[in-house]
């Protein structure tokens, strides 16, 4: 009994708890804010603090990891960032990151690029990559 | 010619891309139903009888990137109130010069108000269409070159257009153009309030659409009256166009106010107050949204009032013209519009839009209905 208690719990501090994890490459040594997040997946900034590029990677439409990033992080509906792009699109003014089918992809792109950074599920995290936050 | 062969420049460009060039390809499209309510009532293009062409349209970008900072878009547009003949809506060259700096050089969209750069992409709006009342200078696109420049300016993110070009087209009096077109918008946005302020100016000439004013002016040249005929007809005058915005995003309430006024010195352009505001309030997928427009354009008896001596005169028909042709100009309208949008797809929204629009100056209104899908791909 006390066992499926502390299971229960354990399920629903998990479902409750920091789970989107911001990645980077292990040799990058910026400190990045929410701010920040805001405006490298917003398209209003292209850099680290350290003035190094930063190349946001987006996980694609439909993972989960991305409709709580857009709610948590960046706080709009998918909606809203789609048309939010479409303006920037439409005039000339910005790309929207790229989309990576999954967490692995993602992940595996940020331990091979040190500009990249991206997002995954804290659960998909592992020492190939660096985490800077959480959410 | 420059103009044409800024837009030829920029073609070419996606014509010789090389290779291995990035090309994106977006599109949008509205496809739009919308009928007046009283037979021989007429607003916006439409009438009495149900049309499904008027407001639709459909875009195709092409977007190549040549490496070394530079990149070439072109957006080919068909309008159904034109029939969907495609033409270059935009054209233009990007030069990155660093991260916070792009200039744009082609066909460009003048960013007149906060919506006009996009006004066509009706996904990026709520609305079924923008504050056509206030958003009224009859044409919308600039051929030259614009810097548009990315800040953080004391925690406020900064946008800063500065264009310089001119145009040459239809514009809503007739067939004209605008030389030594230049000016710039600037938009200061935090956290979920925003302020944007725009000033352009430009030498304005045209041939007026309607023949009885340009008889006139004929009339008025041979009869001795070249300085009243000065003060009506566009022959680069300067024309100065002035708007200021603000809105607020805040828990799914949004808010949005412009005011505009321009004007066109030497000209029978009336001067032109509009504004609008607007309320919106996202219910998860449904959002709906009142707004209201006020269009106010005040003639200029002051061209036509010293030579009311002729009024006794054979030459009173000259005058009684100038009077009619001048005072044509005036207009005060207030429009109101209550409407929703539902997303009901990942990218493509249903709206709907009741639009009331009372002629102050005749005491009639109008009303229109129109619903409709916008989506991006």
């Amino acid at each position: 009994m006390i066992q499926k208690i502390a299971l229960l719990v354990f399920v629903l501090s998990f479902g409750v708890q920091a789970d989107i994890a911001v990645i980077v490459n292990p040799a990058n040594a910026n400190v990045v804010s929410a701010d920040d997040l805001n405006r490298l997946f917003l398209g209003r900034a292209s850099s680290f603090a350290d003035g190094s590029k930063a190349t946001p990677l987006n996980l694609s439409e439909g993972q989960v990891a991305r409709d709580e990033f857009d709610s948590k992080v960046l706080n709009r509906s998918s909606a809203q960032l789609k048309a939010y792009w479409s303006k920037l699109v439409f005039t000339g003014k910005g790309t929207p990151p790229k989309e990576m089918a999954d967490d692995a992809a993602v992940k595996a792109a940020v331990a091979a690029d040190p500009n990249a950074i991206g997002y995954i599920s804290s659960g998909s995290v592992d020492g190939t990559v660096k985490v800077v936050t959480t959410f | 010619m420059l103009k044409k062969s800024l837009i030829a420049f920029a073609v070419s460009g996606l014509l010789i891309a090389p290779a291995h060039a990035e090309v994106q390809i977006n599109g949008f499209a509205s496809i739009k139903a919308g009928m007046t309510l009283d037979s021989d009532d007429e607003l916006y293009g439409y009438t009495n009888d149900l049309d499904f062409k008027n407001e639709s349209l459909m875009a195709l970008q092409v977007r190549s990137d040549l490496g070394e900072k530079l990149s070439v878009t072109a957006q080919l547009m068909g309008r159904g109130s034109n029939d969907f003949d495609i033409g270059f809506e935009w054209a233009f060259i990007t030069y990155q010069l660093n991260d916070n700096t792009m200039i744009n050089a082609g066909r460009l969209r003048g960013p007149f108000y906060k919506y006009s750069e996009y006004k066509d992409v009706g996904y990026a709006y709520d609305w079924s269409r923008v504050p056509r009342s206030v958003y009224g200078l009859g044409f919308d696109n600039i051929e030259g070159i614009s810097v548009y420049r990315t800040d953080i300016i004391a925690g406020f993110d900064s946008t800063l257009i500065a264009m310089y070009g001119g145009y040459d087209g239809t514009t809503g009096l007739g067939d004209g153009q605008l030389d030594g077109f230049f000016g710039a918008s600037w938009e200061l946005s935090r956290d979920w309030y925003n302020f944007r302020i725009a000033y352009y100016n430009a030498d304005a000439s045209l041939t007026f659409a309607n023949q009885d004013a340009n008889n006139l002016l004929g009339a008025l040249n041979a009869n001795g009256f070249a300085a009243l005929a000065e003060e009506i007809d566009f022959d680069k005058d300067k024309g100065t166009f002035f708007g200021i915005g603000a809105g607020i995003d805040r828990e799914n309430l949004v808010i949005v106010a412009e005011y505009n006024r321009t004007e066109v010195d030497n000209t029978l352009f009336a001067n032109r107050e509009n504004y609008f505001i607007s309320v919106a309030y996202r219910l998860g997928s449904i959002t709906p949204y009142i707004s209201h427009e006020w269009e106010r354009h005040d003639s200029k008896p002051e061209i036509y009032q010293p030579y009311q001596n002729l009024a006794s005169t054979p030459l009173a028909p000259l005058y009684f013209g100038a009077v009619a042709t001048v005072e044509s100009q005036a207009k005060e309208a207030d429009t109101l519009n209550i409407g929703l949008r539902y997303d009901f797809h990942s990218s493509a929204a249903f709206k709907l839009q009741y639009t009331s629009q009372k002629n102050k100056l005749l005491d009639t209104r109008v009303g229109l209905l129109v619903a409709g899908v916008d989506l991006v791909f």
